[in-house]
């Protein structure tokens, strides 16, 4: 019916000779969405879609959103200020009863299985209601990364049916004393979908989301009347349905989509730096890593020489320019430079000679063999420059065998540790020091430190930092720790940080598209001109 | 008859057996549910809790056994990715796939089955000669290719057509069909002719084969010198004999339709059974594509159970015992 109607509004706009815009916005994204329900799943496609609809208490930009700010009481405890004057989308006023009830359900297991998202909530330990505009959070440990951590709940609407009146009182089990949560049918319906976002859930189904304005938003309403997401994860069709009218805008269009809009005045494109970092890790145990051998059976990947050498060797700006016509940035660090708090680092150099030089220096001047593996399906041009960095090293005399797999199969191989060289994607949307403290700190259980160390790299200087960094509440001491952690790092290179991805749209030329970092698409980033 | 159908049973049963113990330990081997659902942010420890939610941190043969006596049950497993149970992931998204499966045979037969009867009887034309040399071309088309190339004409250039999508469905009997309105047809018919042009070239080819032998049978001979009209030798004689391989492959053709379109419907974002299949490869989301497969099995035991019986109806002299 929605979609009838929209069809006949366009037509109506058409036959006005397009005086009249189409007020629905059609968006198609390159995956699908997974639930409607914001707790089980996160990925950037379903977190682009939900935030339609339900907002968190802090924004994608770090900033407040459902809140006015926060204080430390002390490194395990803060509280939060709500904003005033929210409403949901039922009518219901935005308190910190619903802030609690929110926690509660994203700890809930629903058929025994946690939600996906559960992993963000961290140490937490309890959430506490401080009056009916103030929540106070209580961590085990010292736990500053909350403030980023927030976005990631969503505020549900604690007023359903099956919400005893009164305080809530939240526990880790998310039982709380909430008689039953609402199912996956009653968020797919439409029952449960209420949070106080911009637009107001209407249908989804099959991979289809239909919204529509909240005209009661207490921030400034949309322009667009309604939304309509499709997923279309073929990109040659996803081109072709832009073409074609279908949609107003379509995420992730291939360098040769964008080339072929340079010749159509009907279409646009616009890019923006995301918040991924495209680097190489490399397994620098000094045992040996797996695929990695030299020709005396020493360990090439633990000599920092090798490593730097290998950096060296690769041509950044060549990979960004011939590969992604420049919607692509060479890296300089682990973190992307543009990410607020990453320190300042100078480029990084590409110096053939210099690279054989060092690795002649380090012991392999005949170089050493490597396998080197990348996922094929997971990254924009993923193969491509898999391809192009095993050319550059083979250049300074290592024998790279090339390994490109699908995901699947690599993630398998990746978390079996059985890959000493392999091709990575990191977002940041937790700050500059996720994946530095995820990747190459050695593993601290009480601080989630390392939990990804595949470099099973260990350096007491960057340690220190990364621990310094992981409980101080201070943003801006944070940030003096994380630009140590991170020069500690790049002295050592336990990885070779390679280029950070770009936010691709393609849209009708009568659009404006002002571009996210965090690679979700949302309507409230397109506009008329 | 009765013992024909008790063998095909027993050896059914053997066959889905087979094919879920290959299915199961295949994607044992090549993919971790675990590494794939796991975001970057998930620790050591949330990964173990998610495994054993999952189940997928016991044993194989513990893990395949209590899948089997599930299955036994009737009851095929939660999907890893969606969380829902898998039959019924399947059961919504089989329409989509029934409808245009069905259409895309139609067109094969009612284009395919004439054009092959006149080529055969026509050798020697021009027009034989072109209907030839477009069933070659129809064949080799790569079927993404062929894809692209549909939406690109009909939906890019001449916008005629939706170049991706479902489009407004109509409940009937409970069950969202796109046919019954227009919107909805106009989104199947791309799909539908994308699948039905390799069916088309197919049913020409048989047809014009079958029609070539039969006519110079003794029976057309006789049935021609007795004064038979040519439309009754055409519609009684002729198209009967040459209807049991197209009967067979039609049969064959639709189940490899209805369960391995995933290329069709993936470019045209038809949300189908074979795109789920791709998804939940992809995924690593192993319920999906073990019951996927095994029922699909199961549908094409039915599908050649049936074509067997048809054949006894089309060809009296053919029995079971």
């Amino acid at each position: 019916m929605k979609k009838t109607l929209t069809t006949l509004a366009a037509a109506a706009a058409l036959m006005v000779g397009g005086v009249a815009q189409a007020e629905v916005l059609r968006m198609a994204y390159s995956s699908a969405p997974r639930s409607v329900d914001p707790y089980p799943f996160g990925g950037a496609t379903t977190a682009g879609y939900k935030e339609h609809i339900y907002e968190a208490l802090v924004g994608h930009d770090d900033q407040p959103l459902l809140s006015t700010g926060w204080t430390w009481n002390s490194p395990t405890s803060l509280t939060v200020h709500l904003r005033e004057g929210v409403k949901f989308h039922n009518g219901e006023p935005f308190t910190a009863r619903d802030v609690v009830y929110s926690a509660c359900r994203m700890m809930f297991k629903i058929d025994d299985k946690r939600n996906l998202l559960t992993s963000s909530m961290g140490p937490l330990t309890d959430v506490v209601a401080e009056g009916d505009h103030a929540v106070r959070f209580e961590t085990k440990n010292p736990y500053p990364l909350w403030v980023q951590k927030m976005k990631f709940l969503s505020i549900l609407s604690a007023s359903g049916g099956d919400v005893p009146d009164g305080p809530i009182k939240y526990d880790a089990t998310g039982d709380c004393g909430i008689t039953a949560y609402p199912t996956r049918d009653d968020f797919e319906n439409g029952d449960a979908a209420v949070g106080t976002g911009p637009f107001k859930h209407v249908s989804f189904a099959k991979e289809f989301a239909v919204m529509e304005r909240n005209d009661d938003y207490w921030g400034e309403a949309s322009k667009w009347e309604g939304v309509e997401i499709s997923s279309v994860s073929n990109s040659g069709a996803r081109f072709a349905g832009l073409l074609a009218g279908d949609y107003d805008l379509i995420e992730n269009p291939t360098n040769e989509d964008i080339t072929a809009l340079d010749s159509n005045d009907d279409f646009d494109f616009s890019g923006k730096p995301a918040w991924r970092t495209m680097f190489v890790v490399l397994d620098v145990n000094a045992e040996g890593a797996p695929g990695v051998t030299a020709a005396d059976g020493s360990a090439p990947l633990a000599n920092a020489k090798v490593r730097k050498a290998m950096s060296l060797a690769i041509n950044r700006e060549a990979i960004t320019d011939r590969l992604f016509g420049g919607n692509a940035t060479p890296a300089n660090q682990y973190a992307p430079s543009y990410r607020a708090g990453a320190p300042e680092m100078p480029a990084l150099e590409y110096d053939t000679e210099k690279a054989k030089a060092l690795l002649a220096e380090a012991g392999y001047p005949d170089g050493f063999t490597m396998q080197f593996n990348a996922p094929s399906d997971r990254y924009p041009n993923g193969t491509r420059v898999a391809q192009a960095l095993a050319q550059y090293w083979s250049r300074i005399g290592i024998t790279v065998e090339l390994n490109t797999q699908p995901w699947s199969v690599f993630a398998k191989a990746r978390r079996a540790r059985e890959m000493g060289a392999f091709f990575y994607g990191w977002g940041h949307p937790q700050g500059p020091a996720q994946m530095i403290s995820f990747a190459f700190a050695s593993r601290d259980k009480d601080l989630g430190l390392g939990s990804s160390n595949y470099s099973n790299y260990s350096n007491e200087a960057f340690d220190a930092a990364i621990k310094a960094w992981a409980v101080e509440t201070d943003a801006a001491k944070a940030d003096e720790y994380v630009g140590d952690a991170m020069r500690a790092a790049m002295a050592d290179m336990p990885g070779i940080p390679v280029y950070y991805t770009h936010s691709l749209w393609a849209h009708r030329a009568d659009l404006t598209v002002d571009g996210r970092q965090d690679e979700r698409t949302s309507a409230f980033m397109v506009s008329y001109k | 008859m009765l013992s024909f159908v008790l063998r095909r049973l027993g050896q059914s049963g053997v066959l889905v057996l087979i094919m879920s113990i290959l299915v199961f330990v295949g994607m044992y081997v090549v993919s971790d549910p675990v590494a794939v659902l796991a975001s970057d942010d998930f620790t050591e420890e949330d990964r173990i809790a998610l495994a054993r939610e999952l189940g997928v941190d016991r044993p194989l043969m513990v893990q395949y056994f209590s899948f089997l006596s599930n299955v036994v049950r009737g009851d095929f497993g939660t999907s890893f990715v969606y969380n829902k149970p898998v039959l019924s992931l399947i059961v919504e998204r089989l329409p989509a796939t029934l409808e245009v499966a069905f259409l895309a045979i139609a067109i094969g037969l009612c284009i395919g089955v004439p054009l092959g009867i006149y080529s055969g009887l026509n050798r020697k034309r021009k027009s034989t000669k072109t209907i030839s040399f477009l069933t070659t071309v129809g064949y080799s088309i790569p079927n993404f290719w062929q894809a692209l190339l549909l939406i690109l004409v009909f939906a890019v250039w001449l916008k005629v057509l939706p170049a991706s999508g479902r489009g407004d469905t109509t409940l009937l009997f409970g069950i969202e069909f796109s046919f019954l309105n227009l919107d909805g047809l106009q989104h199947m018919l791309l799909p539908a002719i994308n699948l039905a042009i390799y069916k088309i070239c197919m049913q020409t080819r048989l047809a014009r084969s079958g029609t070539q032998e039969v006519m110079f049978q003794d029976y057309m001979t006789f049935a021609r010198a007795k004064g038979i009209p040519r439309p009754r030798l055409i519609r009684r004689h002729l198209l009967r004999n040459i209807l049991i391989p197209i009967v067979t492959i039609t049969g064959l053709e639709l189940g490899g339709l209805i369960a391995f379109s995933t290329v069709t419907e993936t470019v045209f974002s038809w949300p189908g059974i074979g795109k789920l299949l791709l998804d939940s490869i992809h995924h690593a989301d192993r319920p999906v594509v073990v019951a996927y497969l095994i029922l699909i099995v199961m549908m094409f035991v039915v599908i050649n159970f049936v074509v067997d019986v048809l054949y006894a109806l089309l060809d009296p002299r053919i029995r079971y015992t």
